[in-house]
């Protein structure tokens, strides 16, 4: 297990390689110049000229990405060229933030998204499957921007149950974490409720029925253990892009998470803060994935890394 | 459980009663003033450090933090007396080197601060006395006293700047009536009423900014009083806001004009009766009606008002009759096929303005395309030297940070200014050149009127831009605040503002 875990630790090296090369050259080769927009529309050659040497900008594409790079080995991200702050300390900032709220967001979609899907999966053809089947095909198809504005409406303005946005106690949580989370809780249900029903089509389900095992045994121990085990790639695969997707929620919720700092960075060039966010999201995709493996062996005592 | 509620409702009331809330779209980037160039950024340095002179909402430059200045030497040298027994947050006495550490500090190269510009034309500070600083400028220079307000130009207290180093910009030291308390990124900035204050101290004792980027999300925050203030609110929200008896809608101009240049070196626009035509073609009042749903003002003069040197110097009449005329005395035979470059999401309803344009033009035999680019990209476009400029008409807006009308008319206009420069109409009219640069040599501020009204005269009967409208800020304030100010040059100040 940790020669397995080392090895793809390594494989990861080339992959992250690959997101800087590709980040760099796409935020140069965009059309513009990042000079003009880090300067403002009123800043005169001079100050242009200034601020090309700061950021190197005046060097050599290769050049810039070897300083990149170099810098990059040491741990240094590079400076913010909007509030010339350290990139690291930047995004030691914002990311905590996301994490926050993903993980409050996958836990919604975990707590209610399987349990609607076992509901569903009991009853094929029932009012209350046809009804969860419903939900989840409004909760993948539903705008988050949409949802969310509704949500402040009706239970910020309306209501008066929750605030309407920013950071602060845990009631400032739960309308983000629902928006957030609404689409993976749809995700879930369906997927819980497509693998569960085929589970429970196998034969040793048959035969443990057979043998007079109760309903609930039958169920909790035998179906959904085998039944979960995609659920859990999905329910990983989706913090991963709940992690790196949660713009558009942080926008309408005004939460302080990498979103923000990305949207920010990337209309006004910010080239270092931008690479380094997208070097994050890579790096924490890669863990993610990793430990979604990992978490694979644990449930399904078939699967051995060697 | 309701009752509960209320009760605990009430209790956190009261707990901000004393708090004022202001809601803004974006987080400050930097608190150190020569960096700040966004409005939020702005805004909350000018709470915290004062300029030497200031731009009062209705745009005019009065002392400061400058006492009184006199202009000597054709022009070339300002000397300045300070007020006396100002002292900055920090204990640090605010006198003439103070003054002199914090100019020379803008425009060092180091710094490469985007406003360098605005002191361009200083050659040296010199200290005469304690109370006293004197500016040598390389060239007689008017506008500096404008530039002087400019929200990047604040005194700043040197110990603090040299102490923190590169985190000054997280702890800003000025004179300001309120000082710096906490900066929670991405969350909040809360400021403290400074209670040795210099002048009238601001009667709320605290002050928090909060950075909100979704315009419905910070109205619901005024709906529901979690904030008192709510700036740039977006038009689909203003008719709920106004059947709300706790939150009132305020409009206030901004410095920004919006425009459409042509070029005017090349044909057709080479030709002044072509230009004219459009101006003529446009039905400004139905676009500011039903594309900007009510929000701007449109222009009479290249500058908006709460600038010093605007005055309003004509309108072109909507008609499309006269158009054609004109057109057809220009020899232009129709449909004439243009291309109109427009920017998208960078102005108030940027592409749309364009759209309901090239709808009006199509009536008077004016097919034009429109072409949009990412804004890095068009910026790079509309500055590209005249021998490989390709653009024909295309839309940009113009914000006159310093408030004086050199800064909106000389860098456009003067022939001097051609694209690399901001002149990207290649617009050239050797009588307007004279007298913009007269303009910026007379030290008389009804002289240089004078010159500005007869520059823009010139400039709107040659009709470089098809001139459209300046925009309009919308601010939602709970109507328990009274005496906020929504400045002109979109900061928005809260250092009058009182509870009722």
């Amino acid at each position: 297990m940790l020669s397995y875990t080392l090895r793809r630790l390594l494989v990861a090296i080339p992959t992250l390689f690959g997101v800087v090369l590709l980040v760099f050259l796409m935020v140069r080769l965009a059309p513009g110049d990042p000079a003009v927009l880090l300067a403002g529309e009123f800043a005169t050659p001079e100050t242009l000229e200034a601020i090309r040497t700061r950021y190197g900008l005046d060097r050599p594409l290769v050049e810039q990405f070897a300083l990149y790079l170099g810098a990059l080995l040491r741990g240094d991200l590079g400076e913010s060229a909007r509030s010339r702050r350290p990139v690291l300390e930047e995004l030691k900032t914002y990311f905590p933030n996301t994490v926050e709220l993903a993980s409050a967001a996958i836990l919604v979609a975990l707590l209610t998204g399987i349990p609607l899907g076992i509901l569903a999966a009991l009853r094929p053809g029932s009012g209350l499957d046809l009804l969860v089947m419903v939900l989840a095909l409004l909760g993948v198809s539903m705008p988050v921007f949409w949802f969310g504005l509704l949500a402040i409406l009706i239970f910020s303005v309306e209501l008066g149950w929750f605030p309407v946005a920013g950071k602060g106690t845990l009631a400032h949580l739960v309308l983000p974490a629902v928006t957030l989370g609404v689409n993976a809780t749809a995700l879930l249900a369906r997927m819980t409720r497509g693998t569960l029903l085929e589970v429970l089509s196998q034969d040793y389900i048959r035969t443990a029925r057979a043998k007079g095992l109760a309903e609930r045994v039958v169920i909790f121990k035998h179906a959904l253990r085998n039944a979960l085990i995609p659920v859990v790639t999905v329910a990983g695969l989706e913090f991963g892009s709940l992690l790196a997707g949660a713009v558009i929620t942080e926008t309408i919720f005004a939460w302080p998470g990498l979103g923000q700092l990305l949207v920010g960075s990337i209309l006004a060039r910010d080239y270092p803060v931008v690479q380094g966010a997208v070097l994050l999201v890579a790096v924490t995709f890669i863990l993610v994935n990793l430990l979604v493996d990992l978490a694979y062996a644990w449930i399904d005592p078939r699967v051995r890394y060697d | 459980m309701r009752k509960a509620l209320v009760v605990f409702g009430l209790i956190a009331l009261n707990a901000w009663a004393q708090r004022l809330i202001v809601a803004q779209g974006t987080d400050p980037i930097t608190l150190d003033a020569p960096l700040a160039q966004d409005s939020p950024s702005a805004t909350v340095v000018t709470h915290i450090s004062e300029t030497l002179f200031e731009l009062t909402p209705e745009g005019r430059i009065v002392p400061h933090l400058a006492e009184g200045y006199n202009f000597a030497d054709g022009g070339k040298t300002l000397t300045i007396r300070l007020r006396r027994g100002i002292v900055f947050h920090d204990g640090t006495p605010f006198n003439a080197e103070a003054v002199k550490f914090n100019l020379e500090r803008f425009v060092s190269r180091e710094l490469a601060s985007p406003f360098a510009f605005l002191l361009s034309e200083l050659d040296r500070v010199e200290v005469v006395d304690p109370y006293t600083v004197r500016l040598r400028l390389k060239n007689p220079f008017a506008p500096i006293l404008a530039h002087l307000t400019h929200s990047s130009t604040a005194i700043q207290s040197p110990t603090a700047i040299q102490r923190l180093g590169a985190q000054y910009r997280d702890n800003p030291v000025g004179t300001g009536p309120y000082r710096f308390q906490a900066w929670q990124k991405g969350q909040y900035v809360d400021l403290v009423r400074n209670e040795n204050y210099w002048g009238e101290k601001p009667p709320i004792p605290q002050v928090r900014f909060i950075p909100v980027p979704e315009g419905t999300t910070r109205v619901a925050l005024v709906e529901t009083g979690q904030a008192h203030v709510a700036v740039r609110i977006p038009p689909q929200d203003i008719p709920r806001l106004q059947t709300n008896p706790a939150v009132e809608v305020v409009r206030t101009p901004s410095l920004r004009t919006i425009y459409i240049y042509f070029n005017t070196q090349r044909a057709p626009f080479n030709d002044v009766r072509v230009r004219q035509a459009l101006n003529h073609a446009v039905n400004k009042e139905e676009i500011l009606q039903f594309v900007l749903g009510g929000i701007g003002r449109i222009s009479d003069a290249p500058i908006a008002p709460g600038i010093f040197g605007y005055a309003p110097v004509g309108r072109y009449e909507y008609n499309p009759q006269r158009a054609q005329e004109l057109l057809r005395q220009a020899g232009v035979s129709t449909p004439l096929r243009i291309t109109l470059h427009c920017p998208t999401g960078r102005y108030f309803q940027d592409i749309q303005v364009c759209e309901a344009i090239q709808g009006q033009l199509r009536r008077v035999g004016v097919e034009a395309t429109i072409q949009t680019l990412e804004w890095g990209a068009y910026l790079q476009e509309t500055q590209r030297p005249l021998r490989e400029n390709r653009i024909q008409m295309a839309m940009l807006g113009w914000g006159t940070v310093t408030g004086d009308a050199d800064y909106g008319l000389y860098p456009l206009f003067h022939s001097s200014q051609w694209a690399p420069g901001f002149n990207r109409a290649f617009y050239k009219n050797a009588e307007v050149d004279k007298l913009l640069a007269q303009a910026r040599i007379s030290t008389l501020p009804q002289g240089r009127q004078q010159l500005y009204r007869e520059a823009m005269n010139r400039i709107w009967r040659d009709a470089p831009w098809l001139f459209l409208h300046s925009e309009v800020q919308v601010t939602a304030i709970r109507k328990e605040v009274q005496g906020f100010i929504v400045h002109p040059t979109e900061r928005y100040l809260a250092y009058k503002a009182r509870f009722r």
